[in-house]
């Protein structure tokens, strides 16, 4: 897969440089609810979730090559792991988290037993067969809300879903970054540029990309959990929103897939876009990313990053386009 | 048992617009290796152009079939020559990718003009049904079955007899042989997608005569589309026709004993049985 392999820019982790640069930015992000915007606040609090979800599809979508459409199950998972707390009194976002995150896990280990067996389209597929599937049992289940939602009391001190929802994103980055550094980071490589050849060399595919699966549902399950109190109200479809599961996935591609700092930086870049098309243009903002990812897989099939690194200036970048064509 | 009748009749009746759907998908799949996952959105526009050829010129529904295939195919034919044709060669995970963004930009381009407000093509005939020993048969649907039957024929008799149907096969087979004996690969690939864009517009047609109309319509489709090639076999015509058919009744059966709103959890649960049970599907031979 060579618009995977070359994503990686400084080693597996992707530039250096740009992730130093992202840390930076979000130390300093730390300051925003020191302004009083209630605006700002929301804005910034998005941004965090989308990048955390985009850090999270990147892990398996990205690193391990398995392309899912599926992500934002975790997200309504995460959710709901809050909405089943505040339902029996425990109405404290901080404790949330954890539930969240321990349910993600034992859903990627039950359902990747099955699902991870399959490969490329497959996967993908059923992926997308989960959110829908899981968002349909969900509204059936009363002990949820069922169809109708569940309101989560939230606390008086707002600013701490904003501070939850940065300490998630923050931690998705760093997971990243480590995970990249480490054996496991080269071994779901190894995995995605050639899964048979990964396994002769002692990579045990199974195992590690139900790991794989399961960080990258553990980031979006824990945004999840801080959206539903930072939200207030939760309903299958505000859980399972179908732009939750779109969003990250352009935000990631259009940053870098295979890079630490890529869906972070594809975060903030389309967050603010669709932010600026949206109080402008509200006609055409919901083509928006669709229009992305045409336009991104077709002139930019490896990411904003990769530009950097092109050779031979624009002759270059107008040859690599037509590397694919019939 | 009379239930159970009635069941498997509803369910051969739903199958054959399955059938058409997955057709489509299938030709694309099996030829490019695309998954086409706006295959959702063309089913969409086609029931959508049905739709207007009805309220503002009175054309019957099934009369709008062929033309909708035409308009279909020519936005398939040229969405492949000018868009997909340009990464058609890239890793799988590409097209896939591609065809995602334009499904979005195409949902959304419809929920812009159409808006998102519910419609229905309403014919005359659309309540009236007759009945066939115990079983009750909408005559809507029943005609949806045939017209469904009656496309697969010709779809197979064109793909095995035609020339241009001939140098599909070929180029499924073996690209270079195919570009060897004169095959324009562009040219071709653009017809193939086409195809798979007018079936899924004739299909929508079909779909538009038993559901309501709105934007995302299409989008459970792209996953039935996908379940009934696994279930029937890839790339076949009579692979999607058996899977249609049968996923039809597995359909019919889960949502009278398991719930109408959990269809998309027993499609997947079919997937992953068949995916684990049987890769190759019912129809598939063993290296397929």
């Amino acid at each position: 897969m060579a618009w995977l392999r070359n994503a990686g820019l400084g080693g597996i982790t992707g530039s250096p440089l740009a992730f130093a640069l992202c840390c930076a930015l979000l130390v300093a992000l730390l300051g925003i609810p020191l302004l009083h915007n209630g605006y700002y606040e929301n804005l910034f609090r998005g941004i965090f979730m989308f990048s955390a979800m985009a850090l999270g599809w990147n892990v398996i979508g990205g690193y391990t090559g398995y392309v899912s459409f599926g992500n934002v199950v975790y997200f309504g998972l995460g959710a709901y792991a809050s909405a089943f707390l505040a339902e029996h009194g425990v109405e404290n976002v901080w404790l949330a988290i954890p539930l969240a995150l321990l349910v993600a896990a034992a859903f990627a280990v039950v359902l990747g037993l099955p699902i991870l067996r399959l490969r490329g389209h497959y996967f993908g597929i059923a992926t997308l067969g989960i959110a829908l599937a899981v968002e349909e049992i969900v509204a059936n289940l009363d002990a949820l809300g069922g169809g109708s939602g569940v309101t989560l009391r939230q606390a008086e001190w707002f600013p701490q879903y904003y501070y939850a929802m940065w300490l998630v994103c923050a931690a998705s980055l760093l997971a990243t970054w480590l995970i990249a550094r480490s054996k496991f980071g080269y071994a779901l490589v190894a995995i995605r540029e050639n899964e048979d050849a990964a396994a002769v060399l002692g990579v045990n595919p199974t195992r590690y990309k139900i790991a794989a699966w399961a960080i990258s549902g553990m980031m979006a399950a824990a945004a999840g959990a801080v959206f539903a109190f930072a939200n207030g109200f939760i309903d299958p479809p505000t859980a399972f929103a179908v732009d939750d599961n779109v969003f990250p996935i352009v935000m990631a591609i259009f940053g870098g897939v295979g890079t630490a700092a890529g869906p972070l930086v594809g975060a903030f870049l389309l967050t603010a876009v669709n932010e600026t098309l949206w109080s402008h243009f509200p006609q055409i903002h919901t083509l928006f990313f669709g229009a992305v990812i045409v336009l991104v897989v077709l002139f930019l099939p490896r990411g904003l990053l990769y530009l950097r690194n092109l050779r031979g200036g624009w002759r270059g970048f107008v040859r690599s386009l037509a590397a694919y064509r019939v | 048992m009379e239930l159970l009748l009635q069941i498997l009749v509803n369910g051969l009746l739903a199958g054959g617009i399955l059938a058409v759907v997955a057709l489509g998908f299938s030709l694309v799949w099996g030829i490019m290796n695309i998954i086409n996952l706006a295959h959702g959105a063309f089913l969409m526009l086609g029931a959508y152009l049905s739709y207007f050829l009805f309220t503002n010129w009175h054309v019957d529904p099934f009369l709008s079939v062929p033309l909708v295939f035409v308009v279909l195919f020519a936005f398939g034919y040229l969405v492949q020559r000018f868009v997909i044709n340009f990464v058609v060669r890239a890793p799988i995970l590409t097209t896939f990718l591609l065809t995602f963004g334009l499904s979005l930009l195409l949902v959304n381009a419809a929920l812009l003009v159409f808006h998102g407000d519910e419609r229905a093509v309403t014919p005359a005939y659309i309540g009236a049904n007759f009945s066939l020993g115990p079983v009750t048969v909408p005559w809507v649907k029943f005609w949806t079955l045939l017209v469904a039957l009656a496309i697969t024929g010709v779809m197979q008799l064109w793909l095995t007899r035609s020339k241009t149907g001939r140098a599909i096969r070929a180029t499924s087979m073996d690209i270079g042989a195919a570009q060897l004996a004169g095959v324009r690969v562009a040219h071709l690939y653009a017809i193939v997608f086409g195809l798979g864009a007018g079936l899924a517009g004739a299909a929508g047609v079909l779909v538009g005569l038993t559901q309501s109309l709105n934007p995302s319509m299409g989008d459970p489709y792209i996953i039935k589309a996908f379940v009934v090639c696994v279930l029937g076999g890839l790339g076949s015509v009579e692979g999607a026709l058996v899977g249609g058919l049968v996923y039809g009744i597995l359909e019919a059966l889960g949502s009278q004993f398991i719930g109408t709103g959990l269809q998309d959890a027993v499609a997947l649960c079919v997937l992953l049985v068949v995916l684990i049970v049987r890769p190759r599907g019912i129809l598939g031979k063993a290296t397929a």
